[in-house]
């Protein structure tokens, strides 16, 4: 894969109404070489993410003046920029509910610093690289997108077109994580529920036994519980 | 007997005269016939049978109406003269008298018997009602359900009346609190409320028949045992039936205190299971409450004083320490904040379990999937022990919710970890038994007493073995809680191999999988 545009001096604009977490994310990250813009409510984010365009949102759900969830479609309506929903609501509902409502990733707190810079890089990476390729690669996996074929340790594997399209959805998507519908409507069209999730996780069964070597420690394949899945990227 | 009442047209009323009537006829016709060979005495006693008939079957009026046309007929046809009414010898007139007098006496006697066995019919009914509400009063202890079913019964009880039970809210005002379907909108106006008031008060009935409000259509029962007024019961009869006397009745009106007196009781007793339940909950939360003031005080403080003192350590003297020991005082600052998380995380759990917050999201789960996630969580802390995993070929897809089931198998893991040495192995296992899934977790470590099996599942319960590693006694009474709200069970065994402890999850597995596996086949066969 071709490196993407280095993430150095990439533009971060953190909408959260609490002046700890704020703070917390404005040195960690200036130390990581980001150029930090805040917003402490909902309006006002909206309102800096529209002038100072930033190349990635971390945006917190729950804030004082209008919900994470509004800002986020506000936001959806003239813009595409990646956004990190960052949020200490549990509830699986809300994180899929921001997912589906197009938020590439979620973090929930308390978090690892790590992780949240992981996300980061994967988010602003996967915009760099829409252009799409026709070979991916993650390490010994290879997927030829222009000739549908699957390699893995140089040796071809045989998958069925449900299995080989669930792959390449979720390859095509590396590092992000993809809700059960969002992958049901990708794959199996957009008739499919959420209450056909059962589909979902015996292919991703099958897709582990053909790729894996044990499935139940994923190399590829990642559960996000209650959520959906996650390809993983290589690096 | 309301079915007497009500299959009682008044064009049928004349219909016994007629019948009787036509039977005395024929029995002159046929006396005629056989001509005048029998004794007059005969004759007469089979004139008799007409009225001890209708005595027996249609009342007094009627038999007076066949003893009369008996001894007209008697009169007119064999006693001489004949085919006239005159009479030639006198004493046949006491004939007629002692004959008027026997029909008078068997009528009476009919009557009276029959009286006796409605009412013997109606208590027995009435017993049986109220046998079956006092069973349906043990058997229900909500109240709201209870006053219902006692609406429902009265009326049937009663033949359709109308029903309505007041009681006082929670400002010791009387309301509506129950009523029957018959007629939902009675009961509710300001003076219907009214009267219920003053019967509330006074302990009194009122209404139709009694002392108080005799013209009054409907009737007033308190609900009274010996020590106080608990509410008022009270009914009308049907809407456009009013006239309806018998509803009322000197029997229906015992009946109606009988059933509140009745439904007085199962209040009573409803309230003090209540408090009784209350008392219980004070005291078991109580208990709860010192057990987490413990726990927290405990387990809390110790990771926030490593977490403060390394913080401030770090804070005040910069300069003096050395890059590693900077980087080890965070390593500790970073587990004390991870310990506290996961402490806070199982008690939020246990509130939602206890607060029946817990509702189950189930989704068709695959066990492989689910282990996968749970050994990338526990693969921090999991340090040098080895943890071996051994499913079947092909287990089905089962029916849970899979974030709550992780977090049972996580803290199940988390615990054979915690409990069981450095390079130690842990084994995972899963079988399939029937329609249900089993999942073992077994470890070698010192295992669980055999008096304590039950109890580590239990709320803020530590093993006396075990009581010296920290732990607030929360994860496998979150376990337990998860487990048996998917209607499964979990119970701690030692291992076979002789040491260590082997936890068993059983899950039931839904209905539609055997369905499932077979619509994949065919999807995977397509090529």
């Amino acid at each position: 894969m071709t490196k993407a545009k280095t993430a150095d001096g990439a533009r971060i604009l953190i909408i959260d109404d609490e002046p700890q977490i704020r703070k917390l994310l404005k040195v960690t990250l200036q130390a990581h070489q980001f150029d930090i813009h805040e917003a402490e409510a909902g309006e006002a984010g909206i309102y800096q993410a529209s002038i100072v365009h930033p190349d990635l949102i971390v945006l917190d759900l729950g804030l004082p003046d209008i919900s994470g969830m509004d800002v986020l479609r506000r936001i959806r309506e003239w813009s595409s920029v990646p956004v990190i929903v960052l949020t200490a609501k549990e509830r699986e509902e809300d994180k899929i509910a921001a997912l589906d409502g197009g938020a590439d990733d979620y973090v929930t707190k308390p978090f690892g610093m790590g992780e949240l810079l992981a996300r980061i890089r994967v988010a602003l990476r996967h915009v760099a690289s829409s252009a799409q390729e026709p070979i991916l690669r993650f390490g010994p996996l290879v997927l030829d997108l222009a000739q549908r074929i699957v390699e893995l340790d140089g040796s071809r594997v045989k998958l069925t077109p449900t299995e080989y399209d669930l792959l390449k959805t979720l390859a095509a998507n590396a590092g992000k994580v993809m809700t059960q519908r969002q992958l049901l409507q990708q794959v199996w069209g957009g008739h499919h529920h959420e209450s056909d999730s059962h589909y979902l996780r015996i292919y991703i069964g099958h897709l582990r036994k053909k790729l894996e070597e044990d499935p139940t420690r994923p190399r590829f394949i990642e559960t996000e519980p209650g959520i959906g899945y996650r390809f993983r990227s290589q690096d | 007997m309301k079915t007497v009442r009500k299959f009682k047209p008044i064009a049928a009323s004349w219909a016994p005269y007629a019948l009787i009537t036509l039977l005395i006829v024929l029995i002159t016709a046929l006396l005629i016939e056989l001509g005048l060979g029998y004794d007059r005495v005969n004759i007469v006693l089979l004139y008799l049978f007409p009225v001890l008939l209708s005595a027996v079957y249609w009342g007094i009026g009627t038999s007076f109406y066949a003893a009369a046309l008996c001894v007209l007929a008697f009169d007119f046809f064999f006693v001489p003269p004949f085919h006239s009414f005159s009479v030639d010898d006198l004493r046949y007139l006491f004939t007629f008298f002692v004959y008027m007098a026997v029909a008078a006496l068997t009528a009476t006697l009919a009557a009276r018997l029959k009286q006796q066995l409605r009412l013997a019919k109606q208590s027995e009914q009435h017993t049986n009602s109220l046998y079956a509400l006092s069973r349906q009063m043990t058997a229900i202890s909500d109240l709201r359900t209870l006053l219902g079913n006692v609406c429902l019964q009265v009326s049937e009880t009663l033949g359709g009346v109308a029903v309505a039970i007041y009681m006082p809210d929670r400002d010791e005002e009387l309301a509506l609190t129950a009523c029957s379907e018959a007629d939902p909108a009675w009961g509710r106006s300001e003076s219907e409320t009214a009267i219920a008031k003053w019967v509330y008060r006074q302990g009194q009935m009122a209404g139709r028949g009694t002392g108080t409000l005799r013209a009054y259509p409907g009737l007033y029962v308190p609900l009274l045992t010996e020590e106080r007024v608990y509410g008022v019961l009270a009914v009308i009869p049907p809407a456009g039936e009013a006239g309806h006397k018998g509803a009322f009745a000197a029997e229906n009106r015992r009946l109606l205190e009988a059933f509140g007196g009745l439904t007085a009781t199962a209040i009573a007793r409803a309230k003090l299971s209540e408090e009784a339940k209350l008392a219980h909950l004070t005291a078991e939360s109580e208990r709860i409450r010192t057990a987490l003031l413990d726990s927290v005080s405990h387990e809390l403080r110790t990771p926030l004083a490593t977490v403060i003192g390394s913080a401030t350590a770090l804070i005040e003297g910069e300069l003096i320490f050395s890059s590693e020991d900077r980087l080890e005082l965070l390593g500790t600052i970073r587990d004390g904040a991870l310990r506290m998380n996961r402490i806070v995380t199982n008690l939020l759990g246990m509130v939602q379990l206890e607060s029946g917050m817990l509702q189950l999201r189930k989704r068709w789960c695959d066990i492989e999937d689910m282990l996968g996630v749970v050994l990338a969580k526990v693969k921090e802390y999991k340090e040098h022990r080895g943890i071996r995993v051994r499913l079947p070929e092909r287990i089905p897809l089962f029916e849970g919710d899979e974030v709550l089931l992780e977090q049972a198998l996580v803290n199940v893991v988390s615990n054979a970890i915690k409990y069981s040495p450095d390079h130690s192995d842990i084994e995972i296992a899963v079988n399939e038994a029937g329609a249900a899934i089993v999942i073992t977790v077994t470890d070698a470590g010192i295992g669980v007493a055999e008096n304590e099996r039950e109890k580590v599942f239990e709320k803020f319960y530590r093993g006396s073995r075990t009581g010296h590693v920290p732990g607030t006694g929360l994860g496998l009474a979150i376990c337990k809680g998860i487990v048996e709200a998917h209607g499964g069970t979990i119970t701690a065994e030692p291992a076979s191999s002789g040491q260590g402890t082997t936890i068993r999850m059983v899950l039931p597995a839904g209905e539609r999988r055997d369905g499932l596996e077979r619509t994949v086949e065919e999807e995977v066969s397509e090529r």
